[in-house]
């Protein structure tokens, strides 16, 4: 196990900057979850460290030890890719097995072959251990990666979306199991995701990724609270943040605002204080219900209780919750408000 | 449901595609095949087309099957077969490995090392019966510069013919190997040599455990068709040695050419043809089948 400190790094790709002047220090044993839209450098954030890339700007220091310039192979790193990327002409089991083989270890043949059973049992793929790599569903595959990085017990484990391609059950599944072993080995972890439940759940603290700069990284509960910009506070809504003018239900806003952000969540619907609105689509989603409400001309998303007999195309009063606005300036920085809690 | 055109079934119309098709095979590769088998039990001679064809029966395969010069001429054909095979794919497969390291002026080097593929068989022949020239041959003036062996010559020489023809199949034809080899070589996800690299895996490992079994079955292709055209050699070896010297260098085919056209034995040669069809086909099959078991692993 071993800390990682990230310098500064910045790689460009021709004249796109895939990662800007980025900096992050991850604790030994700590769960890093850097969340990020398509694009924003995260894959090429995690080959960096792993040395499938090599920054032209920039340190990568591992356990102390400057790997700047190193090979792969010399930074004890394991990785789970994107793609599945198993070795075609084996089966599971040999690909579980492959970087037990490897020179730089030397462990015996019953031991391989425990560890290769020990993981197998953790993913559910026991039973698939014969197969052939290449006759697996794609939720297996993702699994057979996943336990090929964890069978080696390296300095730091890089993982790129290794979830996105399971169904949801298995997703959940896998969710608490990896944070499980995380806690369990103490193992450094370096997540990258767009899955924003993924990030809450999983991270000791999240890093959000904006076009290669990372706009801030705080514990889930912070970043949940206290984004420092409009970005931020975007990127942790699901469904989408409302950004609304600071007129539009008479909120107080401190000097400098442009910009209210208010959560679904923290839209009241039947509030006396409330203004007038009408609802134009109620989603059920079964836990949750949005409802898409237009106010003055500005549509406003909702979540609200899923008992509520809210139908389409009624007037209702549109309300925030109190102390639950986030004031943003010109710039989508946030303003400091008082906030409860906060 | 599809819908039809003017009436047509989707049968009817398949039967218009491949019915072109069907007629030419049938006129230039069924019809002569089968009148080929008829000839072979007959003692037909294409010179005298007017003779009455007599039925012979097998008499032809048994003289053929317990002459000895067939047999040694099949062994010769085999040897040739094997060591253009054994040198091609050693020669074709490094070739595709060093040009895959993409270094700077590869292109031009593909382009060159393809150039001998792109010549007429008969006339690389003549080119090399130049190059082996004892006296002004280029060859032997080199390797003499190498180990001095005093005059030799590659062609009239007993011990060195069958190595010349050898030679010069495999200068020419080891490009077409490595052509598909590095196709093999460029279908190999760089992702895979990433996670290998990750794995901390041995570079030889990665060679025998990710490069090779992606690139066999390409290299087993290519095989494949060489060893069919070196088992049919005429050509190339009829230019450079006529079969000579004695008949060191006097392959399958080149057999089969004196019979039927020197000798005009028809009836003898179709007998040999026959043979020589069902032992490649026999070969192929065997071939195929392993192929498809490198495939499916
Ligand atoms: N090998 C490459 N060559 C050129 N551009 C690349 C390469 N890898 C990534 N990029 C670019 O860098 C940016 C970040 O990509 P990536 O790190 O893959 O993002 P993410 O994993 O977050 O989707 C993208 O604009 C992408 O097009
Ligand atoms: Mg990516």
């Amino acid at each position: 196990m071993a800390d990682i400190r990230i310098d500064r790094v910045t790689k460009r790709f021709g004249d796109v900057t895939a990662v800007n002047a980025l900096d992050l220090a991850i604790k030994d044993g700590e769960f890093v979850v850097l969340l990020g839209p398509t694009g924003s450098g995260k894959t090429t954030t995690l080959r960096l460290v792993a040395g499938l890339e090599k920054p032209d700007e920039g340190r990568i220091v591992i356990d102390g030890t400057d790997v700047t310039k190193a090979q792969p192979a010399e930074r004890d790193v394991s990785f789970v890719f994107q793609q599945y990327s198993l070795y075609p002409h084996y089966t599971v089991y040999q690909n579980l097995a492959f970087p037990l083989k490897s020179p730089l270890l030397k462990w015996s043949k019953p031991e391989i072959d425990a560890r290769v059973h020990e993981v197998a049992g953790m993913l559910h793929i026991e039973h698939k251990l014969k197969n052939k790599a290449t006759e697996l569903s794609g939720g297996e595959m993702q699994r057979v990666a996943i336990g090929r990085a964890l069978v080696r017990r390296p300095a730091v484990y890089l993982m790129d979306e290794p979830l996105s391609s399971l169904d949801a059950k298995l997703r959940a599944e896998l969710r608490v199991e990896l944070k499980r072993i995380s806690v369990e080995l103490g193992a450094t972890i370096l997540y990258v995701t767009h899955d924003n439940v993924e990030a809450m759940t999983m991270a000791d603290r999240i890093g959000v990724l904006n076009h290669g700069r990372l706009e801030q990284i705080a514990t889930p509960r912070d970043i949940y609270q206290q984004p420092d910009t409009i970005y931020v506070a975007q990127r942790l809504s699901s469904p989408p943040l409302n950004l609304v003018d600071p007129s539009l239900f008479g909120i107080e806003a401190p000097a400098g605002t442009s910009t209210v952000g208010v959560r679904p969540e923290d839209i009241t619907i039947g509030q006396p204080s409330g203004v007038e609105g009408s609802t134009t689509l109620v989603e059920r989603l079964g836990a949750e219900t949005v409802a898409v409400l237009q106010v003055n001309g500005t549509q406003i998303q909702a979540l609200v209780d899923p008992q509520a007999t809210i139908g389409e195309g009624e007037t209702v009063r549109v309300g925030v919750a109190e102390n639950a606005p986030m004031f943003f300036d010109r710039d989508g920085r946030r303003i400091d408000a008082p906030r409860a809690g906060g | 449901m599809v819908r039809r055109v003017r009436g047509l079934s989707d049968r009817a119309i398949a039967w218009i595609f491949v019915t072109p098709t069907i007629l030419l095979l049938l006129a230039i590769n069924i019809y002569p095949l089968v009148w080929t088998v008829y000839l072979s039990f007959t003692n037909y001679r294409a010179n005298r087309p007017n003779r009455e064809i007599e039925w012979v029966g097998t008499r032809n395969y048994e003289r053929i099957l317990s002459d000895e010069g067939v047999w040694e001429n099949l062994q010769r054909t085999a040897h040739f077969v094997t060591f253009t095979m054994l040198f091609q794919v050693l020669l074709g497969f490094g070739l595709a490995l060093l040009l895959h390291k993409r270094f700077k002026g590869h292109g031009l080097w593909t382009t060159l090392i393809l150039l001998p593929m792109m010549l007429s068989p008969a006339v690389v022949g003549m080119y090399w019966k130049y190059l082996f020239d004892p006296q002004i041959g280029i060859f032997n003036y080199l390797i003499n510069g190498i180990w001095d062996f005093g005059t030799f010559s590659m062609t009239s020489e007993v011990a060195l013919a069958p190595w010349a023809i050898i030679i010069v199949d495999t200068w020419m034809w080891t490009p077409y190997i490595m052509l598909l080899c590095l196709a093999g070589l460029r279908s190999v996800p760089d992702y895979l040599y990433e996670a290998a690299e990750i794995d901390r895996a041995s570079t030889w490992r990665k060679f025998w455990n990710i490069t090779l079994p992606m690139v066999l079955p390409f290299l087993m292709l290519a095989v494949m068709f060489r060893a069919i055209e070196n088992f049919k050699m005429f050509d190339l070896v009829f230019e450079l040695t006529s079969g000579g010297p004695g008949n060191t260098t006097r392959l399958a085919s080149i057999d089969l050419k004196e019979l039927a056209f020197d000798r005009w034995q028809t009836g003898r040669s179709s007998a040999l043809a026959i043979i020589l069809f069902v032992t490649v086909f026999g070969a192929m099959n065997v071939f195929v089948k392993l192929m498809n078991r490198v495939k499916a692993r």
